[in-house]
Order: C-alpha cells, then sequence, then structure tokens
C-alpha cells in the first residue's frame, strides 16, 4: 500500500520515471492559467499522499538514502533534459520537475508536510507563472518556441521581465523561496549527496542562460505583437514579491 | 598537393579582386572617415547599395517610419515623392486598372507603418489571396511539392556562400559564430600593437607561418576537438591552403571568387584592417610583422574546415558544399523544413513538432508534415498578406477596398508585383525627397551678390579654417564680431606633409588619406636649456610600465594601487580640476621649430656625419667603456671611415690602446650592425635626409595654391590666422575621428606652422610677388589651432610674432575668445545642456571645457554629424548665414582660375574627403550595426588599433551609435552630400568631365551636384537624373518663387 502510494505520489509530484505523468497531465491541458493552477495543485496533492504513508524516519536508512538518490538522479535527469528543450512549456515543466526533487529530498529527510508544501510553493509559484506566460505566447505568436524570433524583450517588455523573474525564481536564485528551500534542504541531507546537487545547480543555471540567450537578445524577427497589460505583469510582480518575502520568511532571514 | 607558380598567383588574384568591395579600414589612432562602400564607387549609388546589403547584410535607406516621421516634420519634399510615384507607375504595364495605384502608393509610402506590406515569402500568389477573400483556406502549392521546395531552397541557399553557413542554417548549429570567435582570437594575437603584455611568438613570419606554427600546439584549438595538424601538413603556403580546402569543400571551381568574397565580408572589419595595412608601405606594424589577406583567407578556411570536420565526426553534419547540394536536391522536404526551423521563420506554432520529427528522422513522417506544414505556411502567408493589402486599401479609400476584393488573381498579382516593386526601391525616393528639400533649404539661404564687388576695405584680421562643418558656427560667429574676413581651405592647408613631432618615433602624415606626402618635416626644440625629465613625468612612466608588467598585479596592488584611485576619484568627481592639477605637474612642451627647409647634400652630409660621430662616441662608452676624454676627434673620424669601408684598418685608437684586432674587428661589427654606421644605412639616410623640408620653388607654389584656391590674392590683413582644428576628449578611442579628415584624422597645426613659416618668409613672398600676389609687408601669417571641443583658439609661435604686432594681439586674442563662447553657447544645447545656455555664453564655455575632460562623456562634441552640404564658392555668397554647422566651406573664386585647375584639386580633395565623410555618417545612420560600429558602450579596444564590442569581435568600423543618433533617433539627417560650386555651369562641366573619379561619383550619385553659374544671373543648377535643371528659386532676381519647384521645373 504505502509503495502504491508511493508511486502515486511519484506521478503528480514529479520524480523520474513517473514524472512524465505529470508532464503529461499539465501538457493535455489549454495553455495558460489551467496549467498554471495543474503545477500549484498537483505537487501538493502529491505531498497530501505523501502524507499517507509512513514517514521516512520508520524506513531503514538504505531504503531513505535510495530514495534520496533517486531524488537526486531525477532533478539531474530532467534538469539536463530541460537543456535542450526549446519550448517555454516543456522547459518549464522539465524545470519544475527538477526542483520538485528537493521536496522528495525534504520528505526522505524526515521534513514535516507543512514545510514540503512550502517548499513545492517556492517552484510551483514561478512555474505556474512561467506556463500563464508561455500560455500568452502560444496565443499571440502561435507558439512558446524559444529564440525563434529572438530579442523578444524589445517588442514584450513586461512580459519578458516578468518571465525572466519567473525563470530566475524557479532556478533557486537568491532571494527566491526556491534559494531558501534548497539551502535548508542541503543542510538536512547526508553530506555525500551534496556534491551531486551542485552540479545541479549549474544546470539550472545554464538552463535559465540559454532561455535568457534566446529571449533577451538578438534582433526581433516575427510579426508585430502586443505586450501583456500592465496590470497582469503588475499582478505578476506582487506574486513574485510575495513569494520573496514567503521566502524570507520561511527561510529564517530576519528582514 | 603542391601549386604551380601560376596557380599561386590565380588565388592571390581571386582574392585581391574578391576583396575590391571591402572598404580600407585604418588604425583608429588617425581614424579616416570612409565610405563604407567605398569599393563599389564605381557603380551607381542605388546598385551599390543593393550589393552593399548583399554582401553586408546591411540596409541601405532608413526605414519607412523614420522617413515618415521626417514626412511630418517637414523635411519631405512631397512633390518629388509624387512625382516619383508617377514616373514608377508610368514605367511599368499591365497594372490593375480597377485601382488608384498612385493613391496606393501615396498611402504606402506616406501612412502605412508596416515595414513592408509584401515581405518576402514563397508561397504568396493572387489565387491564394483570392481564396482568402473568399473566406477559403489559400491552396498549396499545385503540381510537384519536391520541385517547389527545391524552387524555394535555391532562392535560400546561395552556391557562393560558405558550406559552414549552409551547415547553420539547416542544422541549427553555431560553425559560423565560433569561425569568427577563434579568427579574432587568432587575429589578435597577431595584430596587437602592445596591448597585450605577451606578444604572440614569430610573427617576424607573416601571419599564416606564424599562425601555423602555433596552431599545432594551441590547446584551444584540440580543447575544441580540431584537428589542425593533418590539415596543415597539407600545405605550406597561404594560396595553396586556400586551395586545399576550397577543393576538399568541393566548391566549384567556377565561384571560387564569390565564395572568397563571402568569407571575407564576413568579417569586413578585420579584412578591412588588413587592407589598410597591405597598402600602407609606411606602417611600422605592418613592416615588422607582415600580413594579407591570403594569409588572413587560409587562416579561415582551415578553422572552418576543421570545425567542418568535427561537426561531421560527432553530429553527422555534412562537411561540403556537395553533401550540402546532396541534402537539398535529394531530400527537399527534409531541407525546406530544417531551414525554416534553424532559420527562425517557422510557424511558431509548428516548430515543436517538426523539431520532433527532425530527430526522429523517420522520412516518411518528414515528408507527411512537410507537406501539411506547407500547406499551413501557404495559408499563413497568403492570409498575412490579404490582411496587409485590405488595411491599406482600406486607408486609401472604400472604393478601393471593394475593387481590391473584386480582383482577379492574375491582377493580384500584378498589384503584388508593383507594390514589391516599390517596396524595394521605396528607401531611394525617400532619401531623393528628403535631399531635394535640403537643396531647397540652401537655395533659399544663398544670398546672391545684388551688384558688383563688395569694398574693399582691410579687415583687422583674416583667419583660414578648415573646411570642416564645425568651422562653420566658429566662422560665422567671428565674422558677426566685427572686423573679421574668412577663408575656407582643406585643414592640410594644400601642403601634403609627413610630420616627425618631437619627441615621437614615428612619422605621422598631415593630408588627405588619398595622398602621400613626398617632404617632411621635423620638429626641432628650439630651447637651449638642457631639459631633464622632471620627477612626475619619470614616476608617471614607473607606473605606466608598473601597469603593463604581467607579474604587477601579484605586487603592487596592494602597495600603489591606492595612488590610482586618486585619478578615478578625480576625474570622475571634478574632471577639470583634476585635469588642471595634473597639467600642471606634468612639464610643458617646449618651444620648437619646424625644419621646413631643404638641407642642401652638403648639410645632408654633415647632419650624418654628426649623427654618426655622436654614436661613434656613445658606442666606445658602451661598448669598450672608454670615455670621452681618452678619445679624439680624429679617432672619431677614423673609426667612422674604417667603418664605412673608406679607410683600411687598423685604426689610430686600436694600435693607442693596444686592441687586439679580433676586438677591434667586433666593435667595427657592431658599429655597423648596432649603430648602423653602415655605407648602405647611411645612403638610405641621405635618401631620407633628401626628404626634409622644402624647396624654395615648392614653397612658393604651396602658398601660391593655397592663396589662390581661396580667392585670397589682395587685400591681406595685418594678421592673417592660418586655423587648424583639433578635438580633445578623455577615454574616447574615437578621438580621431573628431580631429581633420583632410589631415588623414590627425591634428593639423603642423600644417599651420609650416605655411605660415612658409607665407611668411621675405625670399617666398618676394616670389609671390612677381606672380601677382603683393602681401603687404606688415601682413604676419599666424598658426593657430580651434579645440572644436571646447571652441578655444589658441594662437602659435607667437614668439616670432614682429613687435609692432603685440600692440593688436589683446584685440585679436578677446575677439577670438568671445567667438568661441557664442560658439560654445549655440553648441551645448545640442548636446543636451539646458537651454538656457544658449544665452550665458560664459557658462556654455565653462561646460564645454568640463565635456573635454570628463572621461565618462561618451558624447564630448557632435562632430561632424549633420554634415550635409559641401560649398565651394566665395564666402560672400553665404556670410551671416546661418547653416547650423552643416556645411563644408571651402573658398573658391573661379574667376582666378581660368583653368580650371584649382576646382580640379578641391574637387579631388576636399570633395572627396567631404563625400567619405558624409558617407560614414549616412551609412552609419541607417544601419548603425553592420555599417555603424553599435554602441560605445560595449566597445572594447583591440590590440592599440580599433575596437571590438565586448571582448571579442569583429573590428567595429563605422561611427558609433552616440556619433549620430539622439535619444534612439537619427540626430545626423541621412543625405548624401550636395555639392554647391560657385562657377559658370559650362566651366563646372567640363572641369568635372576632366576627372574620371570625380565624374563617377557625381554620375553615379554619390554626391549631388549643384551648380550656381555666377554669369546666368546666380542661378542654380541641379544635377538631376542625369540633366541639371535651374532651381526655380535660385536667382538674384525676377524668378517668383514656386510653391512645387520641383515639378514646375520638370514642367
Amino acid at each position: 500500500m504505502s509503495l502504491s502510494l508511493c508511486l502515486l505520489a511519484a506521478s503528480v509530484l514529479p520524480l523520474f520515471p513517473l514524472g512524465w505523468v505529470f508532464n503529461r497531465l499539465v501538457a493535455s491541458l489549454p495553455a495558460g492559467i489551467a496549467q498554471g493552477l495543474a503545477a500549484l495543485i498537483l505537487p501538493q496533492l502529491g505531498i497530501a499522499l505523501l502524507g499517507l504513508v509512513p514517514p521516512s524516519s520508520t524506513w531503514p536508512v538504505s531504503w531513505r538514502y535510495g530514495a534520496m538518490a533517486w531524488a537526486t538522479g531525477s532533478a539531474l535527469l530532467y534538469a539536463l533534459r530541460a537543456l535542450s528543450a526549446r519550448d517555454l512549456g516543456i522547459w518549464t515543466r522539465l524545470m519544475l520537475s527538477s526542483g520538485l526533487g528537493v521536496v522528495w529530498l525534504g520528505w526522505c529527510a524526515g521534513a514535516p508536510a507543512a514545510v514540503l508544501r512550502a517548499v513545492a510553493v517556492g517552484w510551483s509559484l514561478p512555474g505556474a507563472v512561467a506556463l500563464f506566460l508561455a500560455g500568452v505566447l502560444v496565443r499571440r505568436v502561435g507558439g512558446a518556441y524559444i529564440g525563434l524570433q529572438g530579442g523578444l524583450a524589445t517588442v514584450m517588455p513586461r512580459m519578458t521581465a516578468s518571465l525572466v523573474l519567473a525563470a530566475l525564481a524557479l532556478t533557486a536564485t537568491p532571494v527566491f523561496p526556491a534559494f531558501f528551500a534548497l539551502w535548508r534542504g542541503l543542510g538536512s541531507i547526508p553530506l555525500a549527496f551534496v556534491p551531486f546537487w551542485l552540479p545541479l545547480i549549474f544546470l539550472w543555471g545554464w538552463a535559465a542562460g540559454r532561455l535568457f540567450q534566446d529571449l533577451l537578445f538578438g534582433d526581433y524577427r516575427g510579426e508585430r505583437v502586443a505586450d501583456i497589460g500592465r496590470p497582469s505583469a503588475a499582478l505578476i510582480g506582487l506574486v513574485l514579491l510575495a513569494a520573496v518575502v514567503l521566502g524570507f520568511h520561511r527561510g529564517g532571514v530576519t528582514l | 598537393m603542391t601549386l604551380t607558380l601560376g596557380d599561386r598567383l590565380k588565388v592571390r588574384s581571386m582574392v585581391y579582386v574578391a576583396s575590391e568591395p571591402i572598404p580600407r579600414f585604418w588604425p583608429m589612432r588617425t581614424f579616416i572617415h570612409h565610405n563604407p562602400l567605398y569599393g563599389l564607387e564605381h557603380r551607381p549609388f542605388v546598385e551599390a547599395v543593393a550589393e552593399g546589403s548583399r554582401l553586408f547584410h546591411a540596409r541601405g535607406y532608413l526605414d519607412r517610419g523614420q522617413y515618415q516621421e521626417y514626412r511630418r516634420e517637414g523635411r519631405i519634399d512631397d512633390a518629388l515623392l509624387r512625382r516619383r510615384i508617377r514616373e514608377f507607375l508610368a514605367a511599368r504595364a499591365g497594372l490593375p486598372s480597377e485601382l488608384d495605384l498612385e493613391a496606393w502608393l501615396w498611402h504606402l509610402a506616406t501612412a502605412c507603418r508596416r515595414p513592408r506590406v509584401v515581405e518576402a515569402g514563397d508561397w504568396v500568389s493572387g489565387a491564394g489571396i483570392a481564396a482568402v477573400w473568399r473566406g477559403q483556406p489559400a491552396p498549396p502549392p499545385e503540381g510537384d511539392l519536391d520541385a517547389a521546395l527545391r524552387a524555394a531552397l535555391g532562392r535560400r541557399c546561395a552556391p557562393e556562400s560558405p558550406v559552414y553557413a549552409h551547415v547553420d542554417a539547416l542544422f541549427g548549429t553555431t560553425l559560423g559564430a565560433t569561425l569568427d570567435d577563434l579568427l579574432s582570437k587568432s587575429c589578435l594575437d597577431f595584430f596587437d600593437e602592445g596591448q597585450s603584455a605577451w606578444q604572440a611568438p614569430g610573427r617576424e613570419a607573416g601571419f599564416f607561418r606564424a599562425w601555423k606554427a602555433i596552431a599545432r600546439r594551441n590547446a584551444r584549438f584540440l580543447l575544441r576537438g580540431l584537428h589542425l595538424r593533418q590539415v596543415l601538413a597539407e600545405e605550406e603556403t597561404a594560396e595553396g591552403m586556400v586551395a586545399y580546402v576550397l577543393r576538399r569543400l568541393e566548391v566549384p571551381e567556377a565561384v571560387w571568387q564569390d565564395y572568397i568574397t563571402r568569407e571575407l565580408t564576413r568579417m569586413h572589419g578585420w579584412a578591412g584592417f588588413i587592407r589598410y595595412r597591405m597598402g600602407a608601405k609606411h606602417y611600422y606594424w605592418a613592416q615588422r610583422y607582415p600580413a594579407d589577406l591570403v594569409d588572413f583567407l587560409a587562416v579561415r578556411m582551415v578553422l572552418g574546415f576543421a570545425l567542418l570536420q568535427e561537426g561531421r565526426r560527432h553530429h553527422g553534419t555534412p562537411a561540403s558544399a556537395s553533401e550540402i547540394l546532396a541534402l537539398l536536391d535529394g531530400k527537399p522536404r527534409q531541407a525546406y523544413l530544417r531551414h525554416e526551423l534553424y532559420g527562425g521563420t517557422i510557424l511558431p506554432a509548428w516548430a515543436h513538432r517538426v523539431d520532433n520529427a527532425l530527430a526522429r528522422g523517420r522520412p516518411e513522417a518528414i515528408a507527411r508534415i512537410a507537406s501539411a506544414y506547407v500547406a499551413a505556411r501557404t495559408d499563413w502567408e497568403n492570409r498575412r498578406t490579404a490582411e496587409a493589402l485590405r488595411a491599406l486599401a482600406q486607408a486609401v479609400g472604400a472604393t478601393e477596398e471593394a475593387a481590391l476584393a473584386d480582383l482577379a488573381p492574375g491582377q493580384t498579382d500584378a498589384l503584388l508585383s508593383v507594390l514589391r516593386d516599390w517596396e524595394d526601391g521605396e528607401g531611394q525616393v525617400w532619401l531623393e525627397a528628403m535631399e531635394s528639400r535640403c537643396i531647397d533649404e540652401l537655395v533659399a539661404k544663398i544670398r546672391p551678390p545684388a551688384s558688383g564687388e563688395p569694398g574693399a576695405k582691410r579687415p583687422f584680421a583674416q583667419a583660414l579654417f578648415c573646411i570642416d562643418v564645425r568651422s562653420e558656427r566658429m566662422r560665422r560667429h567671428l565674422e558677426a564680431l566685427g572686423d573679421y574676413q574668412t577663408f575656407g581651405i582643406a585643414g592640410f592647408f594644400g601642403i601634403p606633409l609627413g610630420y616627425l613631432e618631437f619627441g615621437k618615433g614615428s612619422e605621422a602624415h598631415l593630408c588627405p588619406a588619398v595622398q602621400t606626402p613626398k617632404n617632411l618635416v621635423l620638429e626641432i626644440p628650439a630651447g637651449l636649456d638642457f631639459e631633464e625629465e622632471p620627477l612626475y613625468d619619470a614616476l608617471e612612466h614607473v607606473l605606466h610600465e608598473l601597469k603593463a608588467s604581467v607579474l604587477s598585479p601579484f605586487v603592487a596592488v596592494e602597495a600603489v594601487g591606492l595612488l590610482f584611485s586618486l585619478g578615478l576619484v578625480g576625474r570622475t568627481l571634478a574632471p577639470l580640476g583634476y585635469h588642471r592639477w595634473r597639467t600642471r605637474l606634468h612639464a610643458g612642451k617646449p618651444v620648437t621649430r619646424l625644419l621646413l627647409d631643404k638641407l642642401s647634400p652638403e648639410q645632408a652630409d654633415s647632419v650624418i656625419r654628426a649623427v654618426q660621430r655622436a654614436m661613434i662616441v656613445r658606442a666606445l662608452a658602451r661598448e669598450l667603456r672608454i670615455p670621452r676624454d681618452q678619445v679624439t676627434d680624429d679617432d672619431v673620424r677614423n673609426l667612422r671611415e674604417i667603418a664605412l669601408g673608406n679607410e683600411p684598418g687598423p685604426s689610430r685608437l686600436a694600435q693607442r690602446l693596444g686592441m687586439t684586432e679580433a676586438a677591434e674587428r667586433e666593435f667595427l661589427d657592431k658599429l655597423r650592425s648596432v649603430y648602423r654606421i653602415d655605407q648602405g644605412v647611411t645612403s638610405l639616410q641621405m635618401g631620407r635626409l633628401g626628404r626634409i623640408g622644402f624647396s624654395v620653388e615648392e614653397q612658393v607654389r604651396y602658398v601660391t595654391q593655397a592663396l589662390l584656391s581661396i580667392g585670397a590674392d589682395r587685400n591681406f590683413s595685418r594678421f592673417v590666422l592660418l586655423v587648424a582644428h583639433m578635438s580633445q576628449s578623455e577615454n574616447n578611442p574615437y578621438e580621431s575621428a573628431l580631429d581633420c579628415g583632410a589631415c588623414g584624422g590627425g591634428k593639423g597645426l603642423p600644417n599651420a606652422r609650416a605655411l605660415a613659416g612658409m607665407a611668411n618668409k621675405p625670399e617666398v613672398r618676394r616670389r609671390l610677388r612677381e606672380r601677382g600676389i603683393v602681401i603687404p609687408e606688415d601682413t604676419w601669417f599666424l598658426p593657430a589651432i580651434h579645440n572644436t571641443t571646447t571652441d578655444v583658439i589658441e594662437l602659435h609661435d607667437l614668439d616670432l610674432l614682429p613687435a609692432r604686432h603685440l600692440l593688436y594681439l589683446e584685440r585679436l586674442r578677446s575677439g577670438l575668445s568671445a567667438a568661441g563662447r557664442c560658439c560654445a553657447a549655440e553648441r551645448m544645447p545640442l548636446l543636451g545642456a539646458a537651454p538656457r545656455l544658449a544665452a550665458d555664453p560664459f557658462a556654455a564655455a565653462a561646460l564645454a571645457q568640463r565635456q573635454a575632460h570628463d572621461w565618462s562623456q561618451v558624447r564630448p562634441e557632435w562632430g561632424l554629424a549633420r554634415n550635409a552640404y559641401a560649398i565651394v564658392a566665395r564666402r560672400a555668397l553665404t556670410e551671416g548665414v546661418d547653416l547650423q554647422g552643416r556645411a563644408f566651406l571651402q573658398s573658391y573664386d573661379y574667376r582666378l582660375d581660368p583653368k580650371g585647375r584649382l576646382l580640379e584639386n578641391i574637387l579631388t580633395g576636399p570633395l572627396v574627403v567631404g563625400e567619405w565623410i558624409n558617407l560614414e555618417h549616412y551609412f552609419s545612420v541607417v544601419d548603425t550595426e553592420s555599417y555603424g560600429s553599435g554602441s560605445k558602450v560595449y566597445h572594447n579596444v583591440a590590440g592599440r588599433f580599433a575596437v571590438m564590442t565586448g571582448n571579442q569581435s569583429d573590428l567595429r568600423t563605422g561611427l558609433p551609435a552616440q556619433t549620430v543618433l539622439k535619444d534612439g533617433r537619427p540626430y545626423h539627417e541621412p543625405v548624401r552630400l550636395i555639392a554647391l560650386v560657385e562657377a559658370p555651369l559650362e566651366f563646372a562641366r567640363r572641369t568635372v568631365g576632366r576627372i574620371a573619379k570625380v565624374q563617377a561619383l557625381i554620375g553615379g550619385g554619390w554626391v549631388r551636384l549643384l551648380v550656381l553659374d555666377p554669369e546666368d544671373d546666380y542661378r542654380v543648377h541641379v544635377l538631376e537624373d542625369g540633366g541639371f535643371r535651374v532651381h526655380p528659386r535660385s536667382g538674384r532676381g525676377g524668378h517668383a518663387p514656386s510653391k512645387n519647384p520641383v515639378l514646375e521645373a520638370s514642367s
């Protein structure tokens, strides 16, 4: 029963190879808000399912270490895959799948459910914003295939700025909640795993760099296209700001 | 494979011809404004612009939106625009008669906001658009899809394009960018002129040989997986390597030349610099480290070939032209999808699907997707075009919209063809309409003299300024102040000279870049006191050495790093105060004289003897530790004669000091090799000394020519100022771009001093008098320099001024100072300063001073931006007219030039320099990135001779955005140079006709020519469409101003 629940949880709180279920589920929804909501809800569902499983502290140590290794490997694989993704929706889902590996790590380390939820939100929230923006691109340009037009920042500055912030949050850049979650997560796992997570951070940065290069630089070659409205940009800014405040609070940083 | 001499010459000549379109790029220390399309000047402007766009991937005109903005500001001649539309339509047959096409094109040009209505597309057709209007999807291409795709690919993939460019376009690789990076690094290593602390080894052997020696063991290449050893082992020479790689790439020999052109133009900055070096025989670095374009091409081709081979090994990408052709021909569907995806033109909705299909590589799936994609693309292209046409029709009128919907597919095709052709040539029409407005403005400003000659009152001072547009303001303000008369002359004052400045080790050429000076002028200190290097200068020298050292960062930062912060803080917070403080610390430049007179053979021999004797004394002290007091003059003479082979050994000194024969021989060898006391060197030095100075005949000729060319043959005033110009800025690699273009990007003061020295000489004046040019005894030619950044005019050689002139010096200085302040008050608001400065000359002048010393200032002055006119005429025609610093003003009086020789000189010298300056600005505005050098903010100095964007790139040629744009919009109005010549029409035509180069420039439309005919009631004749027409607003009277001058003229 526990194993079944774990496998079910791995389908919505992505863990390789069952993460494809999560990815398929999100991809099957209409691009935009629906996908964003799914990115927020599904990981929480997974955490709820994990709550039904006996705590990992009751498991043999070797099982726990094995699960940690699996979560680490899963995060690495998805990050590696994200490097070659050119579709913004796919890139976001893969980065989300990679980042949510930290939740599994926390669960293996025995973190309480409330902490796990907050950690998941740290990735899901920017992921949801990025998926929403991918939907905007699909509607306005016809697809969210980054790097085709180049220099999107010149024609859609608000959208690009929002996307850049979301991508930074998604790749655990300092001040965003994911960074504090990772920081704490790395402090609570055996030292032997840390060397594997450091290249992971490098891979996330690399993937974000590729995204930015395609978004920000070069000359725009596409059709004329309208930017997102100021209210939308302001709302996204507020959401991400709230996430930063939350990150500081949960991360134990005194402002 | 070893090439025969014939093959090698063939490759070399191919490279030579292929490089013709690439403009030479001068080092930035002597920035030469040049036409980026100089290599295409033999072709008409319109054709050259099109060819330049193809070769350099650049734009030749502004975009439509910017021209529309100019139109809203009244800068466009609507009448000409309409006339050109009518002419365009009149020249075409088979137009859709249902539409008012003139109205269509008018709206398209003046109201349409799209950059293009008919965009490039493979599948747009009248039938497709008709289907869209019927509410149906546009039908996919009929017949054989593969054949249609092959045709589309044929239009996109030119056979002369480099193989790696095809691979990049078809496989999404970045071989081209990687190749550019690797080549940039290789070039930086080789061409460095002292910026790097550690120099690349073996550079004396030439670029290709030096690079080859390093490339075999270059870790950078090895890490990239490039196997260069095998390739480099195939051929020894650069020519052989070029031929070898071209054959291995299987490039058809028929397209080698075009292929080479494409390779060279890809990095035209580096190629242009190497072209310059090849032609600059006097260039020190080129003499020391030779390189040519064949070397450059060979390095590029080897690297490109290795990258292709590496791509084949690791990714299975094609590595030859025939493999590319096989893909395009054999798998057109896959190739088309690849080109769409990696070329960035794919419909975004299809990108992921196509990417997946190509990654899986299943032929059936690819064929299916290609078919579906072409259908979608066809529908999208036709829909987009139909929408654009409908929007345009709506703007023209409701009836047009209805008529458009009723067009048969064939008529729609005709309409598309009209619009496409119009849009292709629209930029040129806008340009002509803009120029027409500028011509109208100029003609309206010209002031033909009412009648008779101006009064012959002797002015207080006369001043000869450079024709540079920045002199116009100064001249206007100076004349407005009172009794001043000004002239315009090319800033080298007609004296091409090589100049060896005191304290400098190399000769500067102070003349237009198209000339090579024969005469050399030396600057020698006139001070009699022995000067030692001041303490501060010595300290600064030490710090500079320390900064350049590789090891100093490890040991010296803590010790002396803080010292540098003084400069940092001072320059940032108080640039002017800091500059004044530092100037006080430095030793001032000593009083100097120019060696102007030619040396006689005896004098030259005496100079060489003196130098050689001094060298022998020094050699004895250094090599043999024999002090001067143990050596007699006779010993030195004896040693010199023996070293030169005029006398046999042993020397008297050796005998006296008991030197062995071997020791003496060794010393004599050193005298010959190290101290250059050698017969061959002596002959060479005699030849070089022969270049120094000017003979009296030459001096008389240069002074005569300078005075007559500006129409100054009488009524000389007490002071005749020869005002050269320079600029002053900090932290500005483009500083020399602001100096004098007629002096090869240098400062023209030596030329002014030289001319003044000649003209003040009694012997010269006597001979001038014989030629009818009478210079009064109390006239003194005084050199000066106009600092165009601060608007200060500084007088020079005042110590030579006769005492009686000193009485008037104060008046002269105060006049110049006031004019400078007025000039600053006019300029500073244009640079973004507060408008109130226009009324506060003192504050404006203070700000100008600050700008010149502010190291954060990206735009210390506007330089030559907004130049538009070249006026070759008497000053009387423009005196008192505000030409807003937009005109090159060359004084000229045709009455002193019966044979037209002076005009010939003006047209071949100053006019060509003006044309280069003008077109450099023009192209830098219309394409800031490709023809210009982009933003200064990202520039870094490369090798001390150029700038690059970021840490490595092609050399950035052209002008930076900050020089030509203001707030993102063109500050420089991009029009071709409008040259107005005051002379009888026939006389001007004959003169132009005698100079092939000028005729090509004017006939080809690189320069717009206006002839102001004083013998035809001062009417202006405008050269247009191959003939002259009279401008209706021109003339001294009797010509009623017309509302529409162009149309009236044409009628």
